[in-house]
């Protein structure tokens, strides 16, 4: 009971977050725009696909991607919380605002149950890889994931590794393809891939473990 | 058996803390001072929890509140939004209101509880920094230079709800680079830390009490006789023990021309200097 309240002590920051910060902007920006592509002829699952991970993407960059939010782990640390829930807290507050997204985005392209649950996976598991990545390298790291998951998320690995030069790059972005969350993989949930659906899991499950651990870190090295 | 609040015994951490040994007792306060680098947020941060220490151990009596050097806090945040979520890891619905409500009151801050944290100033930043270091009713305050970088007015407001936080039986463990706040606490005792081993520790009333005599002379000495110093205006040597008149003899015979003299009290500068210079 008390882990759950600390849990839920963290999702308390994205209300604020959404009406005084940029977030709500940013996530208003990324769903008109997805829409309009939605509206234009892709998938109502590609739709699903890009709100959930986007969203996920700079929901994570504004729970805990600031340096001032970063340094505001340790005194929270001083209080009766653990790193983890604090780590499962910041990735809630990551994954509703996606996952509003992603239902609001399906709604508006016509609505479709296996795509939406696509994108919910997508969301959890980018949610996950997100939060640990602006802990150890902030707001830059959340602009290099939402990049990478424009650009080269629904790509499958069989396609870049056709393009790439061959040799150690190769093997690089077809091992980050092959076991990162990718948008290509998690359009399978759509069909009902299990395999798919597991992956998303792992990724939500390694992301707050490995975000726990840097929060601990975090505190320890706090000025 | 004596009721401690906190224990610290022969704590050491990695070039930061040398075999540490302290006990608060509910009420104290004890003043944490030495130069940058000596070991004193090492030394609270140990005590809070946050930083394990190598050998040693450190044994609580209920919880603690910490309040670091630096603090930060999320900036979209007001200052009852801020507590209100730190107040959540403690308790729920009206205890948790309840619980804000006093921690505002306490640290001064209900006036400004609509304010958001990224435009506080200084001492604005400590009042808040205090203010959720008690929240929960914690008994062991660890307070990282709240004291310290303020204006006269607020470091005497500050002082004040840490002296009276004191008074209600909180214990108080404050690491503290600006020595003219302790004075002005004027209470418990303090702790001198060099290169992170204690190298000097008393009740402050009793630090405070040494006395150093000044005497001003008519030319500067062409060398001052032994245990004294040359300042500007002539010398000074700490009495440590003897009388004025015994000081002042050996002044006489050293043929120097006094033209006043006075007794004053060793300021803690003074004393936290003392320390530091003295040989390892």
């Amino acid at each position: 009971m008390h882990f759950l309240r600390c849990v839920l002590a963290e999702w308390t920051l994205v209300r604020p977050r959404l009406s005084r910060t940029r977030f709500g902007a940013w996530l208003l920006l990324l769903g008109t725009a997805l829409v309009w592509v939605g509206r234009r002829g892709t998938d109502p699952t590609g739709v699903a696909l890009q709100a959930g991970a986007l969203g996920a993407v700079i929901g994570a960059a504004f729970a805990a991607g600031s340096s001032a939010d970063r340094a505001a782990l340790a005194i929270a640390l001083a209080h009766p919380t653990t790193p983890f829930a604090v780590a499962s807290g910041r990735w809630l507050a990551a994954l509703i605002p996606a996952a509003g997204l992603t239902i609001g985005c399906s709604i508006a392209v016509g609505w479709e149950t296996t795509a939406a649950l696509a994108g919910l996976a997508a969301a959890a598991a980018v949610a996950g890889c997100a939060l640990a990545a602006v802990l150890l390298g902030g707001n830059g790291a959340a602009l290099v994931l939402f990049i990478c998951m424009t650009i080269a998320g629904a790509v499958p690995p069989e396609a870049l590794v056709g393009v790439a030069h061959p040799g150690a790059v190769r093997l690089t972005v077809a091992s980050a393809l092959e076991l990162g969350p990718a948008l290509w993989r998690y359009r399978e949930i759509a069909t009902g891939s299990a395999g798919a659906v597991l992956h998303a899991a792992a990724w939500a499950a390694l992301g707050v473990v490995v975000a726990s651990g840097l929060v601990r870190r975090r505190a320890w090295r706090a000025p | 058996m004596t009721d401690y609040a906190l224990t610290l015994s022969e704590v050491c951490r990695a070039h930061a803390l040398a075999s540490v040994s302290l006990a608060l007792l509910p009420g104290e306060i004890i003043g944490v001072v030495g130069q940058a680098g000596a070991g004193k947020t090492t030394l609270l941060r140990v005590a809070a929890g946050l930083l394990p220490p190598d050998s040693g151990t450190v044994q609580l009596w209920g919880p603690a509140g910490y309040a670091p050097e630096t603090p930060v806090f999320p900036p979209a945040l007001t200052v009852r939004e801020v507590l209100a979520y730190y107040a959540r890891f403690h308790a729920n619905g009206p205890t948790r209101r309840a619980m804000v409500h006093d921690a505002l009151e306490l640290a001064g801050l209900a006036g400004g509880a609509d304010a958001r944290a990224a435009s506080l100033g200084r001492a604005d930043l400590h009042r808040l920094a205090l203010a959720q270091a008690v929240l929960g009713g914690r008994r062991v305050l660890l307070l990282d230079e709240t004291l310290s970088g303020l204006d006269p007015l607020a470091r005497r407001d500050l002082c004040g709800r840490v002296a009276h936080l004191a008074a209600t039986g909180v214990a108080v463990l404050l690491a503290a680079r600006d020595l003219g706040a302790l004075e002005r606490l004027g209470m418990g005792r303090v702790l001198v830390l060099r290169a992170g081993r204690v190298v000097r520790a008393g009740p402050l009333a009793s630090l405070l009490a040494e006395r150093v005599l000044e005497v001003i002379l008519d030319t500067p000495p062409p060398e001052p006789p032994p245990g004294f110093r040359v300042t500007a205006a002539g010398l000074e040597a700490p009495l440590a023990g003897r009388t004025p008149e015994a000081a002042l003899a050996l002044c006489h015979a050293h043929r120097l021309a006094v033209r006043a003299s006075r007794v004053r009290v060793k300021s803690l500068e003074e004393i936290v200097l003392d320390a530091h210079d003295a040989p390892r």
